[in-house]
């Protein structure tokens, strides 16, 4: 590998942990940096991979400033590359964010398949994980669980260096068991995600997992496992801008909270969720009265 | 909790599905509202769809529950039968409207002139005069 390359393969390794420690600002300033560097060394492929990356890290900001074009350009110029797989990857990414669910199951396929043929075991394992959420979005329990399955089995046979990934996948895994009423078998696989992620500092990525427990200890009733993973879900999506993750860590904690009994606690939970949505003044009141706890999809 | 919440989500669907029929919602006119495709709104009344909290917050918003409509008790039978009055009222032409309209006046006016004048519920003809 060229001096060149070597500083690249750098940038790109500390922006990846930028990213997982929740540092976003700091992964797209080494990204961009990349990107200007292969663009003045003219080398295409490093300047398509770092499209990618960089395009990665503004969906993850929740930003859409990026070519989304541009990465189907860079998967049509490589359809047999690594750089095209990864770029039709990224653009399902994009189209999810939107809420495009269409275009990003085309894409994620695309990428799936292209990963695959190229025998690239962590996309192919990111690929599967990005279709398994795409069949959870769409309430389809059993598929996404074998399609999670998949891909915590080509991931952790990738080694210590990509677990965060399988981490990752563990936890939706577990989610799934839990949103299939066998808790018993999901809370283990989230616990352990959780785990890992948490001895990587991947804080980011932490707060799906937070909540996943907050729920699966609501659906066993150990109200004061909830509440504390409730509170830290909370927290996690706070820190790190997560809307959904938000609301619905308010209402797994106003549910908690009322089948404790400490009304005034659900209260402030409820209100807190009704502050989202202004256009509805009686929300509050259905909240007290109605447990949404078997059609809620987390994940939806 | 979970086998309390197991008879919800059936309770969720099958009111769901009630509800909207109440309201004379065809699947697809429910499905339109709340932004999901019919067979997913299909799916949900049968309890297979589990949806996120927006979702599930414009359902309700659209059909606008009471929350013992939502439980499946039943109203006072007065606010029942008006609600069943009004959508049978929004069915009918113009030309009927305003001859329901008319009647109802009428039926007030006959009302109001009871409660004022304790007697025979309509005014009888003045006795001792002669009819033309």
């Amino acid at each position: 590998m060229s001096e060149r390359r070597k500083h690249l393969e750098f940038l790109r390794k500390t922006a990846r942990e930028a990213i997982w420690a929740g540092d976003y600002e700091r992964a797209l300033t080494l990204y961009d940096d990349g990107l200007s560097l292969a663009r003045s060394w003219k080398d295409r492929d490093l300047e398509d991979l770092f499209s990618c990356n960089r395009a990665t890290t503004l969906i993850e900001m929740d930003r859409r400033d990026f070519d989304l074009s541009g990465l189907k350009e860079i998967l049509l110029r490589n359809p047999s590359s690594y750089n095209g797989a990864l770029a039709a990857y990224v653009a399902a990414n994009a189209h999810e964010a939107r809420g495009e669910f269409g275009r990003a199951l085309f894409y994620a396929q695309a990428a799936l398949a292209k990963s695959r043929e190229l025998g690239l075991e962590e996309l192919t394992g990111t690929s599967l994980n990005l279709l398994a959420n795409l069949e959870l979005h769409e309430s389809r329990f059993e598929s996404a669980r074998d399609l999670f399955q998949e891909a915590v089995e080509r991931l952790d046979s990738q080694g210590e260096s990509l677990s965060r990934q399988a981490a990752v996948a563990t936890d939706n895994l577990g989610y799934c068991h839990i949103a299939l009423d066998r808790v018993e078998v999901g809370l283990p696989l989230v616990a352990r995600s959780l785990s890992v992620l948490d001895s990587l500092g991947a804080r980011q990525a932490m707060d799906y997992p937070a909540l996943d427990l907050c729920f699966a200890h609501v659906k066993l009733a150990r109200l004061d496992e909830a509440e504390n993973w409730g509170i830290r879900a909370l927290g996690l999506g706070k820190e790190f801008g997560r809307e959904d993750v938000v609301k619905n860590a308010h209402y797994l904690l106003a549910e908690t909270y009322s089948e404790m009994g400490r009304e005034p606690e659900a209260s402030e939970q409820y209100e807190a969720l009704a502050s989202y949505y202004p256009d509805f003044p009686a929300l509050k009141h259905y909240l007290h009265q109605v447990s949404l706890m078997d059609v809620i999809n987390l994940r939806a | 909790m979970s086998s309390h919440s197991s008879r919800k989500i059936s309770l969720v669907g099958s009111r769901i599905r009630e509800l909207r029929k109440a309201r004379r919602l065809t699947q697809t006119e429910l499905s339109e509202r709340i932004g999901i495709a019919q067979s997913d709104l299909s799916r949900m009344e049968q309890g297979e769809y589990k949806v996120g909290l927006d979702t599930l917050f414009k359902i309700l918003q659209v059909f606008d529950l009471k929350m013992g409509e939502f439980f499946g008790e039943t109203d006072r039978p007065e606010e029942a039968q008006a609600r069943e009055l009004v959508r049978d009222f929004c069915e009918l032409s113009g030309e009927a409207r305003r001859e329901v309209q008319d009647f109802v006046r009428f039926k007030r006016l006959q009302q109001e002139h009871s409660e004022a004048t304790p007697g025979p519920a309509w005014p009888e003809e003045p006795k001792g005069e002669k009819t033309s």
